[in-house]
């Protein structure tokens, strides 16, 4: 039996970094082709002429890739613990995201809010950051996530 | 081209619609969200949402791409955007949705330093119920009109 991670084991304050996703050129382009088709997302050459100066990652795709990576580094519960997410806020793109870049991920619990409505939940808030191989952080946001509390026993 | 300038405060922009199918929503949720609610429908039947449900990045993706055909369509100078401020995922997406967006310009100002201005936009995302399933208030960049078409 898969342990539970109820709202109440998660630890306020806690700091992680995992997480590690290589961004090819193939991938931005196959995302943007289907998801967001801009020339400085889709088109290498048209790219140059843009602000960027060179391919970039669309902006969702880079938040694709966070969940990705937030998918790996949870222990597979069966869906057990986490019920979704509510959103987000305050997301930001600070720097492009480039062919070749390798990206992973820092996160720091800032609430643990159980839910006024609703006893058998709660809200987890985390401040996100995505970091690329030179330690720019390349986007950031505060994550909410919906998570069991424990029963009463 | 239509420019920072050209876009108005208030303006309401009708995105279109985005038919939602299980094949898209499981392939996106096998790259890039793999929870069994959104890659196998069967175990999203046991599951707290009662069957397969769209990643909400994914809704966000749909999202994009309505944005970005609306772009191309009025040849909007897009530059890219800086963030989104709020993003509410309100009800679940599911197979067979069809996804309605209107995006309304909430506020509009010019950078101080560069030749573009920031559009705050307000989104909603509605499904064929009527039913709000994503709220979105994000800032978008446009280039200003270049001083030469000002002239002409």
């Amino acid at each position: 039996m898969t342990e539970v991670t109820y709202l109440e084991d998660i630890a306020l304050g806690e700091e992680r970094e995992f997480g590690r996703y290589e961004v090819t050129e193939d991938e931005i382009i196959e995302f943007a082709r289907q998801y967001d088709p801009q020339p400085f997302h889709t088109d290498p050459e048209a790219a140059k002429d843009s602000i960027y100066g060179g391919l970039i990652a669309s902006g969702w795709h880079t938040c694709a890739m966070y969940m990705r990576m937030i998918c790996d580094d949870r222990v597979d519960d069966g869906g057990l613990s986490a019920m979704g997410s509510p959103g987000f806020d305050d997301l930001k793109w600070l720097q492009p995201v480039r062919p070749g870049d390798v990206l992973s991920v820092r996160s720091k619990v800032i609430s643990t809010t159980p839910s006024q409505r609703r006893p058998d939940r709660g809200t987890l808030r985390v401040r996100t950051r995505i970091v690329n191989q030179h330690g720019e952080v390349v986007a950031e946001m505060t994550n909410l996530a919906t998570f069991r509390r424990r029963p009463a026993s | 081209m239509k420019y920072f300038e050209d876009i108005a405060v208030g303006e309401v922009w009708n995105l279109g619609r985005y038919e939602v199918t299980a094949e898209e929503i499981m392939a996106f949720a096998g790259k890039y969200d793999p929870q069994p609610f959104h890659t196998d429908p069967e175990a999203a039947k046991q599951s707290f949402f009662g069957g397969l449900i769209a990643s909400g990045w994914h809704t966000n993706a749909m999202l994009m791409r309505l944005l970005a055909d609306t772009i191309r369509r009025q040849e909007l100078a897009s530059v890219g955007a800086p963030g989104i401020d709020r993003c509410r995922w309100l009800a679940p997406v599911r197979p067979g949705d069809t996804l309605h967006a209107r995006t309304t310009v909430a506020a509009a100002r010019r950078s101080r330093s560069r030749p573009y201005g920031l559009v705050t936009c307000h989104t909603e995302v509605r499904n064929q119920d009527d039913a709000t399933v994503c709220l979105m208030e994000g800032i978008g960049l446009y280039a200003c009109r270049p001083e030469a078409e000002d002239a002409a």
